[in-house]
Parts: C-alpha cells; sequence; structure tokens
C-alpha cells in the first residue's frame, strides 16, 4: 500500500504558501503519482490540494483502494466532468486563490476553472518534482545500476546475424529480471547508418561485423526512470573517422562534467558541448539538444538545450548528459548518463549517496 | 512496417460529413494514430487536417525520418501552435475546430480566440470505428494473450509471489511474439482478487485459493485486455463455483446481447439482470462498468455502464468484463476482447 510522504506533503505545504495560494488542483498523471503514489490510472482522478488537507474525485472503482491507503483523504467518486466537483468544493471549503495548470487541464476543464475564478499558472508542480528528495536519488541511483549492469550483459550477445530487436528484447528482459518494472522508453538499438538517425526505431537489420553499434535505453524501477546511451564499433578495427568521431564526443561530454555547475541556465550547460563540437569541426552534425531532465518522467523539466533551457539548473536536478554527431550514411555516436547538480558540479546518478 | 494513411483517409472523410474545413490536432495519442508515424511524446509535434491535406508541424528530429515515412504530410519546421492557427487562415478554412477534450488550456484558448470552434470528443469519437488493418492487428494481440493463459497456470505453483507470477506471465506474452503491455499486469491471489485495481505485491500463493489474473500485450501498437480467475488447487470451494459460474454465465448472457446497433446500456443492464435473476440483491458486489473500448489505447470510447450514452455499432473494439467482489474474502471476473461486426458480435482473446 501507497503511503503519504511526509517530506513530499510539506514541500506541497510550501508551494502553496510560497505562491500564496489556497489550493492548487492536480490532475496530470505524474504529479499525482507524485504525491498519493500509484494509484489511479491518467485521466481517472483529480487533486484539489489545499491548506488543510487533499480532496480527491476520481472514478468511483477508486474509492475503496483511496479509503483504505489514506483514511485521512476525503474522496468523492465522480465519473465525469470531475472539474465540476473540483470547483464545487472549493466553494464549499471556502478557498479563495487556486491555481490550476495551464499546460495540463484540457480545455473544457481549464474554462470551467477559468469561470470559476481559478489562475491559470505553469510549472508549479515540476518545481516540487525537479529537484530530487534523498530517496528520490537512490531509486534512481538503482535505476541507473540495472540500464549499467545491462550493457556488460549485452555484450556476449553480440554476435554476427543477431537482429537490433532481438538484442533489443534481451536488454528488455535482462533489466526486467534485475527488478525493474518496465523499460522507460523503446529500446533503441542501432546498427550501422541507421545510428546516424537519432530518432530510429529498432528494426530487423542483422549485425555484420566492422560496423557502428549504438544502444540507447533505460528501465523504471520503483516509478523513476533511467536513460543511457552507448556506442561501439563491433568485430575488427574501428574507423580513422568513427575514432575521431567518437573522441569529440567523448570530449564534449567530459567538459560538459567538468564545467557545468549549480545556477547554470540549462542552454549554458548545452553551449559547453555545442562549443566543444563546433570547435571541432562538428557542429552542423549535432542536431539535438544535450539533455532533458528525467524522474518520474524520462523527459520532464531540468532541459538543457538551446529551445527550452531557459531555466537555472539547481542542486539535485537530474538531467541526461548526450552530446552526440551525426554522419547522415554512415554513422552516429552519442554517449549519454544522467547527472544529477551538486554545490560542487554534477555527479553521476549511479553514484548517489 | 509500412506506413499509411488509411487512418488519415478516414478522418478526413469524416471531417468533409461534418463539414469541418480544418481541424487541429495536439494529442500526441490521435497524432500517432492519424499519422501512423511514432512521436515521443506530447507536444512533439501538431497536425492541422482537412478534407483534402494534412499539415504536420513538428522539430527537425523528426524531419528526416517522416520525410521518408509518412509522404502523405506536409511537413512544417515549427511547434508554435500560433502557426497552426496562421496556417488554417491561410487555407481560408471557414468551419475551424479543435477537440475541448484533447488539447491543453493554454493551446485550445489560443485556438478558440483564433476562432476554431470546440468540438468536445470528435477525436475519441473517430477512434471508436476500426479499420481492417487495426482489428489485424488487435486480433493478433488477443490471440497472444489468450494463448499466454494455458502457458501460465501450466508454470504457475504454490509459493510464488504475485510479483513474481506477473513477470513470468509478461515473460510468456513476450516470446509469444507480444510487443510490450498493454497496461501493468493484475496478478491477485486469494483475498487480492476482491480489488478490481490490485497492484501485484510479495503475498505467495498458496494451495487451494483463487487466482485472478487481467492483462494484455500490445502487437504494433494494438492492445488485447483479458481477464480469467480460476482456482488453484483440487478443491474449489462451493462458494467460489458459484460465484463464478453467475459471473461467467452473465459474460456470456451481456455477450449475446451485443448486436449492430445496441445501446450500451442495454447490454450493462442484461447483464445485471442476469446477476440479478441467479440470486437477488448480489448485483450490488459488482462495482464497476461492463467495459471499455480498446485500441491504441487501454481505454478509450465506447464505454459500457449504466451511464453510458455509446451505442455499440459495427467496427467497435471492446472488453465484457463483470466481476463480483467479496471484500476481506475473494472476487471472480472474467475478460474477453470482442469485435462488433456486421455479422455479430466475436470474441477475439481465444
Amino acid at each position: 500500500m501507497p503511503k503519504l510522504d511526509a517530506t513530499k506533503l510539506s514541500a506541497l505545504k510550501n508551494l502553496l504558501k510560497k505562491n500564496n495560494l489556497d489550493g492548487i488542483v492536480i490532475s496530470d498523471y505524474t504529479d499525482m503519482k507524485y504525491v498519493l503514489g500509484e494509484i489511479f490510472l491518467p485521466g481517472e482522478a483529480v487533486l484539489l490540494a489545499h491548506k488543510k488537507g487533499i480532496y480527491v474525485t476520481s472514478r468511483s472503482l477508486y474509492a475503496a483502494t483511496v479509503k483504505a491507503a489514506y483514511p485521512q483523504i476525503k474522496i468523492e467518486a465522480c465519473d465525469s466532468h470531475r472539474e465540476l466537483k473540483i470547483t464545487e468544493t472549493a466553494k464549499k471549503l471556502g478557498l479563495k486563490k487556486i491555481s490550476f495548470d495551464k499546460n495540463k487541464e484540457i480545455y473544457v476543464a481549464g474554462a470551467a476553472y477559468a469561470a470559476a475564478g481559478f489562475e491559470p499558472s505553469e510549472g508549479l508542480m515540476e518545481s516540487l518534482r525537479t529537484s530530487k528528495t534523498k530517496s528520490e536519488l537512490l531509486t534512481m541511483r538503482k535505476a541507473t545500476e540495472i540500464a549499467l549492469a545491462t550493457f556488460t550483459h549485452i555484450q556476449k550477445f553480440l554476435k554476427p546475424g543477431v537482429t537490433e530487436k532481438q538484442i533489443a528484447a534481451e536488454m528488455d528482459n535482462f533489466m526486467k529480471s534485475k527488478g525493474a518494472s518496465g523499460v522507460s522508453f523503446d529500446t533503441m538499438v542501432s546498427f550501422g547508418a541507421a545510428s546516424a538517425n537519432p530518432h530510429y526505431s529498432t528494426g530487423d537489420a542483422k549485425l555484420k561485423k566492422n560496423t557502428v553499434i549504438l544502444f540507447d535505453y533505460g528501465c523504471i524501477y520503483k516509478g523513476y526512470c533511467s536513460d543511457m546511451t552507448r556506442t561501439i564499433w563491433f568485430g575488427g578495427k574501428p574507423s580513422a573517422e568513427f575514432k575521431k568521431v567518437y573522441s569529440v564526443v567523448k570530449g564534449a561530454y567530459d567538459a560538459v562534467v567538468k564545467n557545468a555547475k549549480e545556477g547554470m541556465l540549462g542552454e549554458q550547460i548545452d553551449s559547453i558541448a555545442r562549443n566543444y563540437i563546433k570547435e571541432a569541426g562538428y557542429g552542423q552534425y549535432f542536431t539535438h539538444g544535450l539533455g532533458h531532465g528525467i524522474g518520474m518522467n524520462i523527459h520532464e523539466e531540468a532541459y538543457v538545450n538551446p529551445e527550452n533551457g531557459k531555466k537555472k539548473i539547481m542542486r539535485n536536478y537530474c538531467f541526461s548528459v548526450e552530446p552526440g554527431v551525426y554522419l547522415t550514411g554512415k554513422f552516429g555516436v552519442r554517449y549519454e548518463d544522467c547527472y544529477y547538480m551538486t554545490p560542487k558540479g554534477i555527479n553521476l546518478i549511479s553514484k548517489a549517496k | 512496417m509500412k506506413h499509411t494513411d488509411e487512418k488519415l483517409k478516414n478522418f478526413q472523410a469524416l471531417l468533409k460529413k461534418n463539414g469541418i474545413d480544418a481541424f487541429a490536432v495536439t494529442d500526441v495519442v490521435s497524432i500517432n494514430l492519424l499519422t501512423d508515424f511514432y512521436f515521443a511524446g506530447q507536444g512533439d509535434s501538431f497536425l492541422l487536417v482537412t478534407p483534402r491535406k494534412a499539415y504536420c508541424f513538428t522539430k527537425p528530429l523528426y524531419l528526416i525520418d517522416l520525410k521518408h515515412k509518412t509522404p502523405y504530410l506536409n511537413l512544417i519546421d515549427s511547434l508554435n501552435p500560433a502557426d497552426v492557427a496562421a496556417k488554417a487562415s491561410e487555407l481560408k478554412a471557414k468551419n475551424k475546430c479543435f477537440d475541448s477534450f484533447a488539447i491543453d488550456y493554454l493551446s485550445g484558448k489560443l485556438f478558440f480566440n483564433a476562432g476554431f470552434k470546440e468540438k468536445g470528443g470528435f477525436l475519441a469519437a473517430s477512434r471508436e470505428v476500426k479499420t481492417a488493418t487495426e482489428i489485424k492487428k488487435m486480433r493478433k494481440a488477443c490471440g497472444i494473450s489468450f494463448a499466454a493463459y494455458e502457458e501460465f497456470k501450466k508454470n504457475l505453483k504454490t509459493g510464488m509471489s504475485e510479483t513474481a507470477a506477473a513477470k513470468m506471465l509478461e515473460g510468456i506474452m513476450e516470446r509469444m511474439g507480444g510487443q510490450g503491455l498493454a497496461f501493468d499486469t493484475i496478478v491477485c491471489f486469494g483475498e487480492n482478487s476482491a480489488n478490481p485495481h490490485h497492484v501485484p505485491c510479495e503475498r505467495k500463493l498458496k494451495n487451494n485459493e483463487p487466482v485472478l489474473i487481467d492483462y494484455g500485450c500490445k502487437f504494433e501498437g494494438y492492445c488485447s485486455d483479458i481477464t480469467r480467475t480460476f482456482w488453484h488447487g483440487a478443491k474449489p470451494s462451493s462458494r467460489f463455483n458459484k460465484i463464478f459460474d453467475i459471473v461467467k454465465g452473465s459474460h456470456d448472457f451481456a455477450f449475446k446481447r451485443v448486436k449492430n446497433p445496441v445501446a450500451a446500456t442495454e447490454v450493462d443492464a442484461a447483464c445485471k439482470q442476469y446477476m440479478e435473476d441467479c440470486q437477488s440483491g448480489i448485483s450490488k458486489y459488482f462495482i464497476h462498468g461492463l467495459g471499455h473500448g480498446l485500441g491504441t489505447q487501454i481505454h478509450e470510447a465506447p464505454f459500457i455502464s449504466a451511464r453510458s450514452k455509446d451505442i455499440l455499432k459495427k467496427g467497435n473494439v471492446f472488453s465484457i468484463e463483470p466481476g463480483l467482489y467479496f471484500e476481506g474474502e475473494f472476487g471472480v471476473r472474467y475478460e474477453d476482447t470482442v469485435l462488433l461486426d456486421d455479422k455479430g458480435a466475436k470474441i477475439l482473446t481465444k
């Protein structure tokens, strides 16, 4: 049975206080999971967290589960248009300033909240979730350790003739056998020229000698994600061009590890890698951002890229560092691990203490 | 896998039928379905569909792949919803719409202010009728799930935990060709079967007690859903047998009521009536809806319950899953995934 996490609840109360709010509407799947643990399927409940407690309205099916798990929470069954229950309850409780997330609420719900005088906001729940608690970091460490062990495990499977899908399936099974509940996204295994497509879907290509293999994968452990990428040369001697590109990508990665500091904007951290690759002459081939935040979601706040990296990266923010260089028609190289920010710079999540 | 514009064409025909000149789509489930392309997350792309064309707004990362795989899309390198609205104006679309149930408030407001009309539920409704290709994929996903049941039963051992049994079941589906799970596998032993949304835990299986499994896999993106309850051990209690017979009987009775077309409430009522006819007052222990549509999502329209306004019709794929739950004691649920076509209802999980 899930338990109410006291650390998270007091953080939620502080959030209300800090933003001068009487309440906040929570309906996003991950946000609900963060507060109450894994109970509801997406779109089957709405929470109203307020100064005195939490009100829940959900599909009737869940009423018994919630009552048993959280006797202190008031729950009402409602099978459609839960936003009306929420506005009603807010009125009954005399809550004045209530916020809803304008990016997460669907239009009909948001329009009902706006009509009831609730205020649109954005990213309030993310601001809670982005900085991880110690126990969250340790859970993410475990998820990462499983992924790391998988890379070691898969080496003996790499034989000529094996397909991308077979390798991916073996990796997925191994992660589950080590305690993962599933993969954090579809495991990507790409051979040869396919590795030059950063958005490749694992296919039926057969492994040949003297080629590049790129692995991008991760798992979910107790609700938290891991994510890592490795690129290797299979069989024979790596080509000079591969060696060159690999050293550029790894050099960019190392430069980020050395120079990323607390308080930098996401885009500033991105530019450490981007400048390094540019100076090496491969600037135009680094076609995506340096990384994304990671936690309960595989992609979340703490983006370190030029498009949405306008926020400061603060203590215990977790994000991927994944520079890459892609030579269309030839091969691509990406190297990725996930890090968390500390006052002394970034640390590997796999070494979180 | 070859990418097709089959779904897109169906949707365009639907737009034409409803006199809609342009439809803005922003939710990733609808976009992936209409484009037959896999965008990894919400916000990775937008669509503007007209009765004749489809404009896909996305980021450079996806463009390389899209160019090759989806020649039926007009690609635009932008992720600004304002550009979607501007395109609709440029096309001089008069009747412009968006789905107010399937769009975030901020983007919805932008479209609303740009003269788009609210069409709540239009996208969900457009998914209700499956194409022949979709049915083929669902048949395959359902076949795998069904076959996994016997294999699971054979390998289930006293002393095994619910989590271990769930992993075993997932492994069987994967070996049989399943491509991932339709939802988190539910395995309940003994009294845990009385909770329809139980999450597998370390509870170990004892001899002579009920086992409930509710699970499904995906095949090429499409879901299957099946539930079986059985007695582990040689001597089912007479109470278990009695409840099982009521549930199974109500499932079969409801299935027979499915025809093209029929009100969902009629099927739900028939199921409850059957239960009541077996034992007066027992249907109050049936604490959830009778069934739900499924497709690329595990829950979608049509919904079968006492409150549903949906009409079941040709091309719908949905679950029929009556159950009876006795807290602290045990529960029984029996579920198949069913296709309704012009000849009537067919069970896919077989």
